[in-house]
């Protein structure tokens, strides 16, 4: 220990009258133990100091000049549910001076399936685009100068024909493939971990990431075929270190994909870029962002050896996190996103999209999503943070976080490819268990106060906030799309159509490139439902298999009083019953967000009472029919994605139409204040926000059944 | 509940009304002892309806993948026209005594199909490899004219005799490799089963999936076959890929007619019965002891003299 060290410790001790110093330390989720004081010490056995931002191993940053020259890049992600509506919404911000535009689309396409799909009355035009032909292509990009205009499109189940259609309306306009540029999300292996907006099984799914890479490099030397993606883990409860590894292992996995097709590494790693989520943690953020280019370089240059430097560069979007929104005092958001946000510059990300303060509520509207495009502005003009390179370098505790960061991390990695890789680590489910466990974990210490979220746990809001907030009707449009598809099948060469749909049923069989098959099919006007029909039917739908952790969530919150009461309650309840209360928790519809419905799942059997866990994707009939078939007290519907508003109904229905209305229905999600009237009036026993208390929530529904 | 109600619910569940058959298992699993009478009075009312059934037993150690298989067969078993019931046992958490109940998630398509019931429930505590009254969902079932019957256990290894106990033919699934697992304790489940299956003969296990078909043929040799005249067949299957499934199916109707035409399936439920209502009076007398201090203690001391 050094004298400087000796000295403070005594003076702290004193301050502390006896406490141990000790008891200052704080255990962030990461398992990294961050200490009340960092000093020149801390630096002695790092060892990713001495390097300058532009060259490698760019930890400092990608650029030379960062900022200084050019800001990052304000890119807000938008989702509506026409290709008409999209398109006035891109042309309105390129007038006003925007240079690029990203696309969201509706979880019907996401998943391959046509808007007239009977699994996706409640999905058509939710949370994006429905896009079910060229022909909406071509409508979403009316007027819309593909050879300028960089496109980035959040697309990773049906990345096929939607690239495919992408490139035949871009052609269809008189551009050349050559001068596409933008982005293509395109990271399956995240979906099998988070988010499930998968369609075929990893193998498969592997095989189509490595012909769009192959594709790309060979015809669009300026799209970013892959961006390999952090963001929904962290959504997902994931913490920074399980966030950032898993993120590189899938982007090593990625690589070697593409390698494996024969690209030489040069010719493709520069194309592929990164996104990562930014919470609330702030210092381990900016960590985080400095230690992903740091291990990034290091292990392409270890596995791959590559000539060119720019191979090893790590270049990233970030988006400030959707779970650190609370429902409760919602204006309280635009702070954290504005520190988030903070976050994500000072860790020198290059470009951003802040989210807007209502979307714990439902999908932001345009003032809701202006105060989001401002904070960036305000921080980019007015607080100097643009005029210095890496400001935090050097400082003791930031370069010490680094460090720890980088340690955890490549521990984290080595697990994976100790089980071969991400594509079979994925298929053993490792890391999913792993980040589920990080969200029970994180749940039950939120409950306990361990710690506080403002409104949510503590300093609660005296007075109820009205906040105007929009709502879809997304009958409308699923209407539309489906007169839409009637047509363009009327009037398309049936004939020239199925025989491109064979060539792609003959290329997944016996190899080929899947993505120039299928632009012939797109020029034929197959539709996106067909194309991904042609690949199952070779490559077969993946069906998860559901792994649920236990005990996590009784191990943090054991001999509280709400938990001690819950479970007296339910020895009572079985004495009274002849058995426990029996939950089935559900998730309706395309909407693959299960972190919510597995916290659930595994804090209520960890409270006693037996769950169901429902199928993916069920519909509301199935969801009817699992209830009563396990003769369940509850059925709790975990919903994100704006599907309460059809599909609670149908359920709500279907329930009645086999008497078994005596099934207590409750919701938990992202449901508008506004809504829940209208749903009680349909029976609907309560609604649960995001933030609620689980062992409150059990009392509730245990107080309602009996 | 009352006798007119069980009345009304017995003629449901003959008019095969899901959520009757539901609501009966609840019954018969309760742990009340009110709802004992209820359950006897209900069971007997059954009796005069029963569907001809197979009764199929489902084991295999953890991870082998049953749910997966299952979800395979099921469509075989419906190709055939046959109504299919499953019942999944789950275990319950010694600690919470609450449990988590996945099944349904890894048979998805089969939990939609209109011709199939799938009840799992936690084992609440019950050792062997059943739920206390599987036995009893069985005969719900049977009486709502599902014909067959596939019973699905915790994969526990050992004390799966009590799902032996009530089926007429078990199947037995293993995975490729595992060659101690003839020394170890799969020995005892080996020796029970009428079908041996080893899944996951697909991808990189294909081979050695073959030669562990060849091995277990080569140590039932060694074994006396449980039923008379059959000889127990070793077949390999993927149930990912859906490969071998209909064969494994073909065996099970073959066995199924030698049972018959051999008399031995009337013979072992007979058998089985008898089995059942000891069982069910050990039981009664358990539970009713149980509680009773007082009770315990002077048979203890019964006991000693």
């Amino acid at each position: 220990m050094s004298k400087v060290d000796k000295k403070w410790r005594k003076k702290a001790e004193e301050e502390l009258r006896g406490e141990s110093i000790d008891s200052l330390n704080w255990d962030t989720l990461e398992g990294i133990q961050v200490k009340p004081l960092y000093t020149s010490q801390d630096l002695l056995e790092l060892e990713h100091l001495d390097n300058l931002p532009g060259f490698l191993p760019f930890l400092r940053g990608p650029k030379a000049t960062m900022y200084s020259k050019r800001p990052w890049t304000i890119r807000q992600y938008s989702g509506f549910s026409t290709a008409e509506e999209s398109n006035k919404f891109y042309r309105d911000n390129l007038a006003a001076g925007q240079t690029g535009l990203s696309v969201a689309f509706d979880l019907a396409t996401h998943r391959g399936y046509d808007s007239d799909h009977p699994r996706v009355p409640g999905d058509v035009g939710k949370a994006g685009v429905a896009i079910d032909s060229i022909e909406d292509m071509k409508i979403l990009f009316d007027q819309i100068p593909l050879d300028q205009m960089s496109v980035s499109m959040t697309m990773n189940g049906a990345v096929i024909p939607i690239m495919a259609m992408f490139i035949v309306a871009a052609e269809e306009q008189g551009v050349d493939k050559n001068d596409l540029k933008g982005t293509l999300q395109n990271d399956i292996l995240k979906e099998f971990m988070v988010r499930n907006t998968y369609i075929y099984p990893p193998d498969h799914s592997m095989r189509i990431v490595a012909d769009i890479i192959a594709y790309c490099s060979n015809h669009l030397p300026q799209f970013n075929s892959v961006s390999i993606s952090g963001y929904h883990m962290l959504e997902a409860g994931a913490t920074c270190t399980q966030e950032l590894a898993y993120t590189i292992a899938d982007g090593l996995e990625y690589v070697r994909a593409a390698k494996n097709q024969g690209l030489d590494v040069d010719s493709f790693a520069p194309r592929l870029s990164f996104f990562f989520g930014i919470g609330m943690n702030f210092f381990m953020e900016i960590a985080k962002l400095r230690a992903a280019r740091f291990l990034w370089s290091e292990l392409i240059e270890q596995e791959f050896k590559p000539k060119d430097p720019r191979s090893q560069m790590l270049r990233t979007h970030c988006q400030t996190s959707g779970v650190s929104l609370t429902s409760q005092d919602p204006y309280n958001n635009i702070i954290r996103t504005t520190i988030e946000a903070m976050a994500a510059v000072l860790g020198g990300t290059q470009s951003l999209h802040t989210n807007s303060f209502d979307e714990a509520l439902a999908l932001p509207t345009p003032f809701s999503a202006e105060i989001a495009r401002s904070t960036q502005l305000v921080l980019r003009e007015e607080s100097g943070l643009t005029k210095v390179v890496d400001p935090l370098a050097g400082s003791y505790y930031i370069e010490s976080l680094t460090g720890s960061i980088i340690n955890e991390a490549r521990k984290l990695i080595a697990e994976v490819e100790e089980l071969g890789g991400m594509t079979k680590a994925v298929q053993a489910g490792v890391p999913k268990l792993r980040i589920e466990e990080s969200a029970a974990i994180r749940q039950a210490r939120i409950e306990k106060k361990e710690e506080i979220v403002v409104g949510v746990n503590d300093y609660f809001s005296s007075k109820e906030q009205d906040v105007d907030i929009r709502s879809i009707d997304n009958e409308d449009v699923r209407n539309q799309q489906i007169t839409k598809l009637e047509s363009i099948k009327k009037s398309r060469d049936e004939t020239v159509c199925q025989k491109t749909l064979e060539n792609i049923e003959s290329v997944a069989k016996n190899g080929g490139n899947l993505l120039e098959a299928a632009i012939e099919a797109a020029k034929a006007r197959a539709t996106v439902g067909e194309i991904s029909e042609a690949m199952e039917n070779v490559f077969g739908r993946h069906q998860a298999v559901s792994q649920s952790i236990s005990g996590v969530y009784r191990k943090e919150y054991e001999g509280e009083d709400e938990f001690m009461d819950v479970e007296k309650q339910i020895e009572q309840f079985l004495k009274t019953n002849g058995r426990r209360p029996r939950i089935l928790v559900a998730k309706l519809g395309q909407d693959g967000h299960d972190r919510g419905a597995k916290v659930i799942a595994t804090a209520f059997a960890d409270l006693g009472f037996d769950v169901d866990i429902g199928p993916l994707f069920q519909t509301p009939e199935e969801a009817a029919k699992q209830a009563i078939e396990n003769d369940v007290h509850i059925l709790g519907v975990s919903t994100q994605a704006a599907a309460h508003k059809t599909l609670v109904p149908m359920l709500i229905d279907s329930l009645k139409e086999e008497n078994a209305d005596n099934i207590l229905v409750v919701c938990g999600g992202i449901i508008p204040d506004n809504d829940i009237p209208e749903l009680e009036s349909m029976g609907v026993g309560a609604v649960f926000g995001p933030g609620t208390n689980i062992s409150k929530a059990a009392l509730k529904v245990l107080d309602l059944i009996q | 509940m009352n006798t007119l109600d069980i009345e009304e619910l017995c003629k449901l569940i003959f008019s095969g009304d899901r959520k009757a058959i539901a609501t009966a298992i609840t019954l018969v699993e309760s742990t009340k002892h009110e709802d004992q009478d209820s359950t006897n009075r209900l069971l007997t009312l059954l009796e005069s309806q029963q569907t001809q059934s197979i009764r199929i037993g489902i084991s295999g150690p953890p991870g082998v993948g049953k749910s997966t298989f299952i979800e395979a067969i099921g469509h075989s078993v419906l190709e055939s026209d046959e109504r299919l019931a499953i019942l999944a046992i789950d275990p319950s958490s010694s600690i919470s005594g609450g449990s988590i109940l996945g099944d349904k998630t890894r048979m998805e398509s089969l939990s939609r199909n209109e011709n199939t019931f799938i009840r799992p429930s936690p084992s609440g505590g019950n050792l062997g490899g059943v739920h206390r009254s599987t036995r009893e969902s069985v005969s719900i079932l049977e009486a709502a004219g599902y014909s067959v019957i596939l019973i699905e256990t915790v994969g526990v290894g050992q004390a799966e005799t009590e799902v032996f106990e009530m089926t007429d033919i078990f199947l037995v699934l293993l995975s490729p490799g595992g060659g101690d697992e003839l020394q170890g304790i799969k020995r005892g489940i080996i020796e029970l089963a009428d079908i041996l299956v080893v899944n996951k003969a697909d991808g990189n296990l294909e081979a050695t999936s073959r030669s562990t078909v060849l091995d277990y043929k080569n140590a039932l040799k060694l074994l006396k076959p449980r039923i008379q005249g059959w000889n127990v067949p070793v077949l390999p299957c993927s149930a990912l890929e859906k490969n071998g499934i209909d064969q494994i199916w073909n065996e099970v109707i073959n066995l199924k007619d030698h049972l018959v035409k051999t008399g031995q399936l009337e013979k072992s439920r007979l058998e089985q019965s008898k089995i059942w209502l000891k069982n069910k009076k050990k039981n009664l007398i358990l539970s009713a002891i149980e509680d009773d201090e007082e009770l315990l203690d002077k048979l203890g001391e019964t006991i000693k003299e």
